[in-house]
This record gives structure tokens, C-alpha cells and sequence, in this order.
């Protein structure tokens, strides 16, 4: 019976606690405004007001946004791609397209339907020659359905004289 | 009273201005409860429609009087459509009787505190309709969960409230008001800070509001009783939610805080001050704790309040007795 009465005691204790906890952030950037503190320690917000301002591209080295190619080390225009179609068979969203016939053991086509991709990373996984990645688009955006099947031969032939591309 | 022709304006005048205040409260505090969640969380809130967001919820209420009410094919067509306006309906008698100001009243009734729980009840009801006719089994449990939670902290509420009305000898708002008036440690909250403690607590309750959001319950419940509601079905069922706590607020303002009495230049000002401050520590509240399981809820009510607000009305009993 006392420890219960103390356990809860130091319960309500605990709620005062988190209380203090969120009220210290939950005026906003009034107590800034008004002068009460210091502008470093009063209101320092955690996320990206996002049509003014963008996230700096270093800090897109971990978002996962939709597939690309991986260029090869001799040619940044062409893929790593063998044409295996393990990543196909491994996809189960069926959102890869892969055909084969191009220069040597390079795929002709290489299409990734994101209407239909769940990005779960299997293909990625799954390919021997390491050539299939996330890219760091966060800001990708399309206006027709048809605009999301991304062609990545492509896109990695148009990326490749930029270089800056993590 | 006498049914006279001016009593009858004055009634509707009343009626008018708590529909007014009813809406405003609405739109205002919708607004300060997203931009106090931004603020909890580090974000900025509503920002976009108006300075700093703030005709977001305007623009929200023309989006939602503009939307389809989506009837569910098997739902009870009567019931379901008379279930939100039973929710937001019984609000305007209770806030025709709480004393605002010295001689701002809607209505000067001796059982003003009787009237007000027994009409709060009403809205465990229009749960209990909408949830039933939506024919869904989330509204279902949503429904049921309201009524095991209203019974559990309608009765330690009472009992807090019964203390109060022993203190003063009545169950008349405007003569607990008054027995409060003189200096601030003349408040309710000092003379039974138990009774307050308790009052604190199942508010939340009363309000469906965290962390005793149980009826709604999102994560498990998908929004609880108004799951299936649409349009201005479901945004009469948040204005019911926002309006009752603004009642509980105004409660706690007359009858712990002293309502109309302030430290100085007592008015009708001081009602409406305490009142916000009071809904925004409720905001406050609901960004800063999780939702309770319900057996956590029941044994809160049942084994800890319960007591607590025997006992307390015990004391009171007491100490009126010997003194």
C-alpha cells in the first residue's frame, strides 16, 4: 500500500517532469522574439521549412530516394550492369524492366516504375555486380503518372558530365 | 422565472453570442493546438494560409462545409446523421447557466452545477449513437470504450464537486463564484487543492482528450466513434470535442480559479483569461503525454480517484462539522 502510494507519488513526479520537458520548446520562438533568451538556446527547430528552404546536400547522404545505376569506373556514362536479371526476378513490386542486347553484356533498357516501387532495397541487395544504389533525390517530382517510370540508362548518361552526384 | 418578453430576448441574445462563441473557440483554438504541437515538436506549425498560418483553420472549416457526408451502406441513417448534431446540441444550455461575470449570465438557475454534469452526459450518448450506426467495428469498440471511461470518471468528478458544493452550500455557479471573492488564497484551488486534483484529472476524460483519447484512439482504433464521418459530420464532432473543453476550462475558472474574481478590477475579463490559460495547460497536456491503456484508465479512476475523492469529501464533511 505505501509503495504504491510512493510509486505513484513519484509518478506524477515524472509527469511534471516531461511537463518541463516539452514546455520548454512549447511557446515557440516567442520567448526569442520577446528577448527572454538567448536566440542559440531559445527555439532551435528540428525540421526544414520546406518551399524557402532546402536540406543541404550533404545531409541527403542517407535519405534512400528512388534506384539508380551505378556508374562504371571506366565510362561514368555506362552502368556497372551485367544483365543478369537477378534484380527482376528479385523485385516483388515486378517494377523493374530490364531488356537485354546492348554493348556487350549491357542492358538495352532499363526501366524502374516508382508508381510501382516500395523501395525496399531487395534488388540493391541481390545484384552481383553491385551496380544498382539509392540515389539522394528528395525533391523529385512528377506531374503525369507516366512521368515516374524513370529510364536510368538515361538518367545516368545525362548525370554523368555533372560528377558531383554522391 | 417569468416568461416575459424581455427575459425571452435576452434569452436568445444569449443563445446568439454562445453560437458566436461557440464557432470562434473553435477556429481559434484549432489553430493554437496545431501551432503548440509544432511548437512541442520543433516544427513551425500552420504557417502558409495568413500570418503565420493563422487562417488555416478557416480555410479548413470551408473545405469540410464543402465535402460530401459519405453515408456507410449498412449504417442507420437517422442515427447517424443525428449523432453529431446531439453531440454539439446540449452545449448551448450549459453554456447558458455558468456566471461569466458578475451580471453576464445567460441564465440564473440554483441547480447550475446539476444542470451542467447532467448535460454533459449527453455527449457519452451521441458517441454511443454514432458509433452504433456507423456499423463499423472500430466505431464500435470506440463507443463502448467511451461508455465503460465515462462511467469510470463521472463519479470521482462528482465527488470532487460534491466537496465543492459543501464548502459553499450550494449548487448555484454565481454563489460558489461569490464565496470565492475577496483575495486570491479565497480560491477554490487553495481551500481544496484534492478536489482540484482530481478535477484536473478526469477533465481529460470528460473532454476525450489525451492522454484518455481512448473513444479515438488513432493507432488502434483508426478515430474511434467518428471513423466513418465525413464532411460536417466529423467537424461537428470536433467542435463538440473543442467545446467541451472549453466547458470544462470555464468549469475549472468559476470554480477553482475564482472565476470572475481576479486579484484586482474584477469583471468578466478574468472568467475568459483563466479559461484560456486553462484550455492551453489541456494543449499542453495532450502534446506532452501518451495515451493510457484502459485498464490503466479504469485503475485510475476506480482505485485511486475513487477513494481519493471519498475521502476527500470526507474531510470536507468533517472539518464543516467541527468548524
Amino acid at each position: 500500500m505505501i509503495k504504491a502510494i510512493v510509486d505513484n507519488l513519484r509518478g506524477l513526479w515524472s509527469l511534471l517532469v516531461g511537463l518541463h520537458i516539452t514546455g520548454r520548446f512549447g511557446l515557440g520562438p516567442f520567448p526569442v522574439w520577446l528577448g527572454l533568451k538567448e536566440p542559440e538556446s531559445g527555439y532551435p527547430q528540428l525540421t526544414t521549412h520546406y518551399p524557402w528552404k532546402t536540406v543541404d546536400d550533404a545531409d541527403l547522404v542517407t535519405f534512400r530516394g528512388p534506384l539508380e545505376l551505378v556508374p562504371s569506373e571506366e565510362d561514368p556514362r555506362r552502368s556497372k550492369c551485367v544483365s543478369c536479371l537477378m534484380c527482376v526476378r528479385a523485385c516483388p513490386s515486378s517494377c523493374l524492366t530490364v531488356v537485354k542486347g546492348g554493348q556487350g553484356k549491357a542492358p538495352a533498357v532499363w526501366l524502374n516504375d516508382f508508381t510501382l516501387c516500395s523501395l525496399c532495397g531487395t534488388c540493391v541487395e541481390v545484384c552481383p555486380a553491385g551496380a544498382l544504389r539509392f540515389s539522394h533525390d528528395l525533391y523529385w517530382v512528377a506531374e503525369k503518372r507516366e512521368d515516374l517510370v524513370n529510364d536510368l540508362l538515361a538518367r545516368l548518361a545525362g548525370a554523368a558530365p555533372e560528377k558531383a552526384r554522391l | 422565472m417569468d416568461i416575459s418578453l424581455l427575459n425571452v430576448i435576452k434569452l436568445l441574445l444569449a443563445l446568439l453570442a454562445i453560437i458566436v462563441l461557440l464557432v470562434l473557440n473553435s477556429v481559434v483554438m484549432v489553430w493554437l493546438e496545431r501551432k503548440a504541437a509544432g511548437f512541442v515538436q520543433r516544427r513551425p506549425g500552420p504557417y502558409v494560409v495568413g500570418p503565420h498560418g493563422l487562417l488555416q483553420t478557416v480555410a479548413d472549416s470551408v473545405k469540410l462545409l464543402a465535402k460530401q457526408i459519405v453515408l456507410p451502406g449498412s449504417s442507420d441513417r437517422l442515427l447517424f446523421l443525428s449523432a453529431p448534431v446531439l453531440a454539439m446540441f446540449p452545449m448551448f444550455l450549459i453554456f447558458l447557466v455558468i456566471p461569466y461575470g458578475p451580471w453576464l449570465t445567460g441564465l440564473e438557475v440554483n441547480l447550475g452545477l446539476l444542470l451542467i454534469l447532467a448535460f454533459t452526459g449527453l455527449e457519452t450518448l451521441a458517441v454511443i449513437a454514432g458509433g452504433w450506426a456507423s456499423n463499423n467495428k472500430y466505431s464500435l469498440i470506440g463507443a463502448a470504450r467511451c461508455v465503460s471511461q465515462s462511467v469510470a470518471y463521472e463519479i470521482p468528478l462528482i465527488l470532487a464537486l460534491l466537496a465543492l458544493a459543501f464548502m459553499c452550500g450550494s449548487l448555484d455557479l454565481t454563489v460558489i463564484t461569490e464565496a470565492q471573492s475577496g483575495w486570491v488564497w479565497r480560491w477554490n484551488i487553495f481551500r481544496q487543492p484534492l478536489a482540484f486534483f482530481i478535477f484536473v484529472i478526469t477533465c481529460f476524460g470528460e473532454t476525450n482528450r489525451a492522454p484518455f483519447d481512448l473513444p479515438e484512439g488513432e493507432s488502434e482504433l483508426t478515430g474511434g466513434y467518428h471513423t466513418e464521418y465525413s464532411g460536417m459530420g466529423f467537424a461537428l464532432f470536433f467542435m463538440a470535442e473543442y467545446t467541451s473543453m472549453m466547458l470544462v476550462s470555464f468549469l475549472a475558472a468559476v470554480l477553482f480559479f475564482g472565476g470572475s474574481n481576479g486579484p484586482f478590477i474584477n469583471g468578466f475579463w478574468w472568467t475568459f483569461l483563466k479559461m484560456g490559460l486553462f484550455m492551453t495547460f489541456m494543449i499542453w497536456v495532450r502534446w506532452t503525454f501518451p495515451r493510457v491503456r484502459f485498464d490503466q484508465l479504469l485503475n485510475i479512476n476506480w482505485k485511486w480517484l475513487l477513494p481519493l475523492g471519498l475521502l476527500n469529501l470526507w474531510v470536507t464533511a468533517v472539518v464543516l462539522k467541527l468548524f
